[in-house]
């Protein structure tokens, strides 16, 4: 991959937080997903990484944070920004109450401590003004944000018919032709929602296909509720896809029980690949399938990768596949997220202890070394003392993040050598 | 080499609307004891087939063809439904696959797990009770046969015998209690100290609380009479601390470490020998035991034992045990002849009616003659009426069956023919036959009776002098072990502390909470662990784990491979792991078998399949998965396996196999052997076979393998 791809994030998630009542399914989590690679997030299960990424095709409302597609804040939660309100409330009103008392113990200061007061309120609500304004933004972006995407693609193509028309202005027959093309790139463009760029395969290829449905039926259902009404243009659509993913054009009259589990899965994946989008959320999605399978369906997705130069955020729990396929690697541990590398460097210097504990835990095909092998146990009580100093996600070698507080990263530093 | 599960050529098919299904096709392994074999191949292979076969819980349109799984002397496909209803779950226990399926969703988690010990409990407690009776009761009938004079004294020994040991195991099953109650406390006091160093949130009341209930139930006069006052007094600290209101104050800190090593002392204790204790206290109800040294003690009830009682016993049932034994070894050898002519009658033509009577006297000569008081049974004999009736049944069945299936067949293909040549499109298949060989199915009535006669014949002529006094100390302890189980009472609170224990040992957290919560508020892996601490509740002998971990995550995974690991060592549990992943089988297996559509194709130690694999499919399953080395495109195999209604005529592997010969289609490939321990079912290993190479992938795997192994050997 060059250097150059690699600059351009196509996915920012920001402080993000899921919250279900007390469970913090999700805490503060932020990473980046460069264009074009594959990101994957790996922890055990009701670690929070299925929760990311449904988070981030807002299948949830998030409580706090952002997610920006393609530079378009996508997702805002408000929880922080009330936190913060709530703050600055409590600190004036504590402020304003020393001074008060102040006043009554020496009168002589009355005047001063008025003004001081007063400044403080202002400072206030000033500040919360502040916030009012970051929360009614937020609220809007995570609202209309498809809207707001929508409306600049009908822009677009005014722009890209207005000259056309303009030349074509003579000519009669050519001109109600453009027109009658111009209204129906229209009508798509208005439905077109940014969110499509974004597809998921899931873990479940039974569960996650209406066997009501035919194969055809379940692979054009996005491309039909996005207004396309070209039935020809679907049905070559559905075919290219389903030759794209391995099947053939037979299968597209076919139910989904007709199909093995491995073939269930191309059909899951053909249904995601047709909206052409440029991120794919790939949630556990060989997990169900037999071992000869699973193969299959990793070669297939890496190969629709290059072709279709895809962004893969890839969520498994199967370490040596995520290994294979991603080019980094987050690990989440009960909400958090604790180390984000890439790959390589992630399994050649795992540094935050959970990190460890999971690598120790992948099997190996091979008795002799698996005899020897000792899992290393992780207990966040033992492992860390965050009671005075408190952790935060650091950067050690480039590209290479741990979540740790100073005394550790002091440690993993000298670990690395540097 | 104990074996400990046998499975001989064991073929099921199952009844389809399209036809006989053949799911196990012919394969035989054996496991032996304490050992774990892994069962490899992917889903519809028949390993999960072969897993209910041993368990009899197969669906009710499966047929077994044929073939034997030998438990404990006996085969499982013969046994009857009550027998097999003692192994099920209580010898042989099973972990499935789906954890959705196999919980009951609206009971609680806790009730689920402790319902099969209180049940499985009450059952064995009738049924020691039972064996115990009519051991002792055979006994005494036998030594008074042997004596033939003091028939009284014999009737009061009994007596006597059957009183002090059920005594006696009382005396121990207090004292045990007492010192599981002192393990649990332990462990949960080191828990409370490392959270209160760690300045963790916790219930310390609570806690406190049932230390006390704790320190009330260690009160045994065998555990803990020395301790009396030390125990007392740790009481009153512990109340006082409870009362001292919040916080952590360093009272209850040393509090909790007195606690801690007065538990450690107290458990560190020899314990007494309660069989002895038992008669001694029957006979003398006045004396005060309690406080006299534990080495003292022993040697004391010992004596007394032996004089009074154990040395007159063992003497009388010597003699009833050899009595016994000679009056069977007599019947034995008068049976002998008839059971030739009863293989020259099968050898020969015959109808139903004479073979089911012939089948009736030979089997109750065979009952008669059986030594009643041998504690390892004979289950050849035990069996010989079931396995013998089956033979002759599926003999006259398939006689009459036979050419009605070929007059089908024939029906049909002509059909088919005719349409063909009619020009019509036909897409359907001719179902093929299921027809079984006669001759082989009378070879195996032979075999039943041929097996039982050899056997007899070795013992017959093998002329070693028995140790009839061993035999009569090996009776007495069968007895005491019985009398354990019959005082072994399983209460409720028992059972919950198990089960909350084994909620612990599997990896839940809060168990205490978790025990009284439904199945639907636990996630995927919690409700597999449910699973396991479930089969693992009975203490089973082996244990089938189908797929346990497939669908749990890499540590989970991880600590779940090793509680059965640990379990395999402490319990010496013989496991049968099925599985389709083989990274997960390194660590397990001693052996391993890898199926594909309904056959063994590779059978060998894990060395023999990782390092040196022979069959294609092998292969493909080792090079489809990457590990953490892999960085090449992967080589996944093609297609899907086979309809196995219509069995192919060769491999079943050739049609996705490219090392596939033209021989592969014709022929199915014998097992090949590699060396004693490694089999594999390809023509790849036939003499004239082309050399082909082992893919890339995995040579080069192997290579790393054997470097990493081989540095760390040298460490």
């Amino acid at each position: 991959m060059d250097s150059k791809r690699e600059q351009e994030v196509l996915l920012k998630v920001e402080h993000l937080s899921q919250h279900f009542g007390p469970v913090k399914a999700v805490d503060d989590v932020s990473f980046d997903i460069m264009k074009g690679e594959v990101f994957g997030l790996v922890g055990e299960s009701g670690c929070g990484k299925t929760t990311t990424g449904r988070s981030i095709i807002k299948i949830y409302d998030i409580t706090s944070g952002s997610i920006y597609f393609k530079g378009q804040r996508i997702c805002a939660g408000v929880r922080s920004y009330k936190e913060e309100s709530a703050r600055v409330r409590k600190d004036t009103k504590a402020a304003v109450k020393a001074l008060r008392e102040d006043t009554a113990k020496n009168p002589g200061k009355k005047a001063e401590n008025d003004r001081k007061i007063a400044e403080k309120t202002e400072e206030m609500k000033k500040l919360l003004a502040e916030n009012g304004e970051q929360i009614r933004r937020a609220r809007f972006d995570h609202k209309y944000s498809d809207r707001e995407y929508a409306k600049k693609l009908v822009q677009e193509v005014r722009k890209k018919y207005e000259p056309l028309l303009k030349e074509a202005s003579g000519d009669s027959r050519k001109l109600a032709e453009l027109k009658k093309q111009y209204k129906s790139d229209l009508k798509i463009a208005g439905k077109t929602k940014l969110i499509t760029k974004i597809q998921m395969i899931f873990q479940d290829p039974i569960a996650s296909l209406d066997p009501r449905m035919t194969v055809s039926e379940i692979i054009s259902e996005g491309l039909v509720i996005n207004g396309i009404k070209d039935k020809k243009y679907i049905e070559e659509r559905v075919y290219e896809i389903l030759e794209l993913v391995g099947l053939v054009r037979e299968h597209a009259g076919r139910y989904p029980h007709e199909f093995s589990g491995g073939q269930r899965q191309r059909i899951g994946i053909a249904r995601s690949v047709i909206m052409s989008p440029e991120l794919l959320i790939a949630d556990e999605p060989i997990s169900a399938l037999d071992v000869s399978i699973q193969a299959q369906v990793i070669n297939l997705l890496n190969e629709l990768r290059t072709r279709l130069d895809l962004t893969i955020l890839f969520i498994a729990h199967d370490l040596s596949v995520v290994k294979y396929f991603s080019d980094r690697i987050g690990v989440m541990y009960y909400g958090k997220m604790v180390e984000l590398a890439p790959s390589d460097e992630l399994f050649a210097h795992p540094l935050h202890p959970y990190t460890r504990s999971l690598l120790s835990a992948i099997p190996l095909p091979d008795p002799h070394l698996e005899k020897k092998r000792t899992r290393i146990v992780y207990n966040s009580l033992e492992s860390h003392d965050y009671s005075v100093d408190k952790p935060s996600m650091r950067e050690l070698t480039p590209g290479h993040f741990v979540y740790c507080n100073d005394a550790e990263e002091q440690k993993y530093r000298k670990e690395l050598g540097i | 080499m104990d074996k400990i599960l046998e499975v001989k050529n064991l073929k099921v098919s199952f009844r389809t609307a399209g036809g006989i299904l053949k799911a196990v096709r012919d394969i035989s392994f054996d496991l032996e004891r304490g050992k774990t074999l892994a069962i490899v191949g992917e889903s519809g292979s028949g390993k999960s087939v072969t897993s209910k076969a041993i368990l009899g819980i197969l669906a009710g349109n499966s047929i077994i063809e044929g073939g034997k799984i030998i438990y404990d002397g006996k085969d499982l496909l013969k046994i009857d439904e009550e027998e097999m209803y003692k192994l099920r779950g209580d010898k042989i226990a099973m972990i499935f696959q789906d954890p959705l399926s196999s919980l009951n969703p609206i009971v609680k988690i806790g009730k689920q797990i402790t319902e099969a010990m209180l049940l499985k409990n009450k059952a064995a407690r009738r049924e020691s009770r039972k064996n115990f009776n009519d051991m002792l009761a055979l006994l005494a009938k036998n030594m008074e046969a042997a004596d033939g004079q003091s028939g009284a004294r014999i009737r009061e020994l009994a007596k006597t015998f059957d009183t002090f040991c059920i005594r006696a195991n009382k005396l121990e099953l207090r004292y045990n209690q007492a010192d599981a109650e002192a393990e649990a406390m332990l462990s949960s006091l080191e828990d409370l100290c490392f959270l209160i160093e760690k300045k963790q949130k916790v219930d310390v009341k609570g806690r406190l609380k049932e230390y006390r209930g704790r320190l009330k139930k260690l009160q045994d006069p065998f555990y803990s009479a020395n301790y009396k006052a030390q125990i007392a007094e740790l009481a009153g600290c512990l109340d006082k601390a409870a009362a001292s209101g919040k916080g952590y104050p360093p009272e209850l800190t040393a509090a909790l470490r007195r606690c801690e090593e007065l538990l450690r002392e107290i458990r560190s204790q020899e314990k007494p020998v309660f069989f002895r204790i038992g008669y001694f206290e029957l006979k003398n109800p006045d004396a005060d035991l309690h406080g006299v040294p534990v080495e003292k003690l022993n040697q004391m009830s010992l004596d007394f034992l032996n004089d009074h009682f154990m040395n007159e016993f063992i003497a009388l049932a010597a003699g009833g045990v050899k009595y016994s034994h000679e009056i069977s070894y007599g019947k034995k050898k008068q049976l002998l002849p008839r059971m030739e002519e009863a293989k020259s009658y099968f050898q020969g033509d015959f109808d139903k009616a004479g073979a089911e009577k012939l089948c009736k006297t030979l089997s109750a000569g065979v009952e008669d003659a059986i030594d009643r008081l041998e504690i390892a049974k004979d289950s050849m004999a035990y069996t010989f009426r079931t396995s013998l009736g089956n033979a002759i049944e599926k003999y006259f069945y398939y006689r009459k069956h036979n050419p009605k299936e070929e007059a089908r067949f024939e029906r049909q293909s002509k059909k088919r023919d005719a349409l063909i040549a009619r020009g019509r499109s036909v897409d359907w298949k001719v179902v093929p036959k299921v027809v079984c060989d006669l001759e082989e199915l009378r070879q195996e009535i032979l075999d039943v009776i041929g097996e039982l006669e050899d056997s007899w014949k070795a013992q017959l002529s093998a002329d070693t002098e028995e140790d009839f006094e061993k035999r009569a100390v090996g009776i007495v302890d069968y007895l005491k072990e019985q009398a354990s189980r019959v005082v072994y009472r399983v209460t409720r609170s028992m059972a919950r502390e198990k089960a909350i224990r084994l909620m612990e040992e599997v990896g839940i957290n809060e168990p205490r909470m978790r025990f009284n919560q439904y199945p639907f508020e636990f996630s995927g892996g919690m409700r597999q662990r449910i699973v396991i601490a479930i089969a693992l509740s009975a203490d089973p002998e082996i244990m089938i784990c189908d797929e346990p971990t497939t669908a749990l995550d890499v540590t989970i995974q991880a600590q779940i491979l090793e509680l059965i690991n640990r379990l395999k060592a402490e319990r010496n549990l013989s496991v049968i792991f099925i599985t389709h992943d083989l990274g997960v089988v390194a660590n397990m297996a001693d052996d391993i078998a890898v199926m594909y559509a309904g056959k063994i194709v590779e059978y060998g130690t894990a060395d023999d399949i990782f390092y040196d694999p022979r069959h294609p499919y092998t292969w493909a399953l080792l090079s489809s998965m990457p590990d953490l080395d892999t960085k090449e495109k992967l080589d996944a195999i093609p297609g899907t396996p086979p309809n196995m209604i219509y069995p192919p005529q060769g491999d079943a592997f050739a049609d996705r196999n490219k090392y596939a010969m033209q021989i592969d289609f014709e022929q199915q490939p014998p097992m090949f052997e590699v060396s004693p321990t490694h089999k594999a079912a390809t023509w790849l290993l036939h003499p004239n076979a082309p050399k082909v190479e082992i893919p890339k992938i995995i040579t080069e795997r192997i290579e790393r393998m054997k470097k990493a192994g081989g540095v760390q050997n040298g460490q």
